[in-house]
């Protein structure tokens, strides 16, 4: 596991992300009401940048005409064919075993720092 | 055994890169750029009042905002010249397209305003712009003709004025339409293909907007999933129109191609429509051979939006059985939202049907050349994927 400091954390503000470089791999990182959270930025199904599409809210039905938003800002939305990913788990909605990778995120100060910020880190295996 | 494997290895690598012909793509357009092609009477009046077609999106949601896939970036701003080249970039460069058949510019809602001569003029802006700026700017972009198919008089009149025209490879028309496309009424449209060689082409779109019928015989439904499932209806419509109206006995050269109404469906309907002509031949004795004969020789079909069944081991004998390895013609519908990527929206195909349904199929559809060889377009790639 190697971890990949990716900026600031004041960058990605609550509701925002930012897609980064890391290991080889393109991963979006997200700030979900205050908790960070890192996913693939590859959609499993036919190889999207998955982190390019809308970030949204579950959308669900009591019934015919009837909408309630769930899960605000938890839903990634792949930028191609639609399809929907929890961004905590990278699983997709309605089909849980297709997923993509998730990844720790952790959010420190930088070891020998004159500053007093925050950096996210990704770890990336 | 050694230079054995390495020359099988190679061998593989360079079929790996072989190029495709990408059969549904849809270019946008600078608007300033194609009004400019219309004449003074039509410009000041969408100056005036806008340009008064009925849309689609007035009606039916889409799958993603504008209709396109989200991480794409045309130079809307820029010139047609930009878009050319911002598609050759994110498309026929990076996927190794040889030939792209641009299946009509503009708007098929064109094609459902009651002013046909208005139609006309617009869908002679659309193909003028369209040879100028896309066919003519790069040699891997061909064409398909814009008609007022409201008046098929002057859809032939469009047909022949730049039906000569090398880059342009077909005809094309919306899947909503007013009459199946077996009718008579459109007759002069299929001769005029038939002049120049040129298949007709129905692509998914417009059902039930405009001067069309609704999106089903019981009516209009209500969302954007229900229209969609709705397209292919009407597209079984139309392929038994052709079919048993006698078009391919009355114009034995002319092709038709269904693009964007899905393809798997395809087999159990043509089983069905064999099984109904033993039954009914005699009212319809001028159709002389099974159906699915006649579909085999005069019908092709895109792959894009493609039906995977859950069942993968499904999906051969079904594609086999709706003539697959003969009739089947890759496209991407590029950039649309649920465009299908070259290398991986397929199962895995053998060498020879993949290269069918990636090349020989659209090749021989649309008279275009072979393949360059295969070390040819091997070094091409490696210089563009740069």
């Amino acid at each position: 596991m190697t971890k990949y400091c990716i900026g600031k954390a004041s960058e990605i503000q609550p509701g925002g992300k930012k897609i980064v470089e890391a290991g080889g791999r393109s991963i979006g990182i997200y700030n979900i009401k205050g908790n960070y959270y890192a996913l693939r930025n590859l959609c499993p199904h036919q190889g999207a940048p998955l982190c390019a599409g809308v970030t949204s809210a579950f959308v669900n039905s009591s019934g015919p005409g009837d909408f309630s938003y769930e899960c605000e800002g938890e839903i990634a939305r792949c930028p191609w064919h639609q399809w929907e990913f929890d961004i905590k788990t990278g699983q997709m909605v309605v089909d849980p075993a297709t997923r993509t990778m998730t990844y720790d995120v952790s959010v420190e100060k930088y070891d020998v720092s004159v500053d007093d910020e925050d950096y996210i880190y990704v770890h990336v295996p | 055994m050694e230079s054995t494997a390495v020359v099988q290895n190679t061998k593989r690598e360079s079929r790996k890169k072989l190029t495709i012909i990408d059969c549904d793509i849809h270019m946008p357009t600078i608007r300033e750029a194609v009004i400019a092609y219309l004449p003074r009477h039509y410009r000041e009046q969408i100056d005036t009042f806008g340009m008064r077609l009925p849309t689609q999106g007035a009606m039916y949601l889409n799958g993603a905002k504008g209709g396109i896939m989200q991480e794409q970036q045309f130079p809307m701003d820029g010139t047609p010249a930009d878009l050319l080249a911002y598609f050759r970039k994110e498309h026929l460069d990076k996927y190794r397209v040889e030939h792209a058949i641009l299946t009509g510019l503009g708007d098929y809602a064109i094609q459902t305003t009651p002013d046909a001569d208005y139609a006309a003029a617009l869908c002679t802006a659309y193909n003028n712009y369209m040879i100028d700026h896309y066919i003519s700017g790069d040699p891997r972009v061909k064409g398909s003709i814009m008609i007022p198919k409201q008046d098929p008089l002057l859809a032939a009149k469009e047909i022949d004025r730049i039906g000569g025209h090398p880059g342009i490879v077909q005809v094309i028309s919306s899947n909503g339409a007013e009459k199946p496309y077996g009718h008579r009424f459109y007759y002069p449209i299929y001769e005029a293909c038939e002049r120049h060689g040129l298949p007709f082409a129905v692509h998914v779109s417009m059902e039930g907007i405009g001067i069309n019928h609704p999106p089903t015989g019981a009516g209009y439904v209500n969302h954007y999933i229900e229209y969609r499932m709705a397209r292919t209806q009407i597209m079984m419509a139309h392929l038994a129109s052709m079919i048993f109206e006698g078009v391919f006995q009355r114009f034995p050269t002319l092709k038709f191609v269904m693009i964007e109404a899905g393809i798997l469906w395809i087999a159990p309907y043509i089983w069905r429509m064999d099984q109904d002509w033993k039954a009914l031949r005699s009212q319809t004795p001028w159709v002389k051979e099974p159906p699915s004969e006649i579909v085999r020789k005069h019908v092709r079909f895109t792959s894009q939006p493609i039906e995977i069944p859950p069942d993968e081991s499904l999906f051969l004998p079904l594609l086999k059985s709706m003539h697959g390895d003969t009739n089947l013609c890759f496209a991407s519908d590029y950039p649309h939202w649920d465009f299908d990527h070259p290398f991986k929206s397929f199962p895995k195909l053998d060498d020879e049907l993949k290269d069918r349904i990636f090349y020989q199929n659209a090749a021989e559809l649309y008279g275009l050349p072979p393949r360059r060889s295969e070390s040819e377009a091997e070094n091409e790639a490696e210089g563009t994927t740069k």
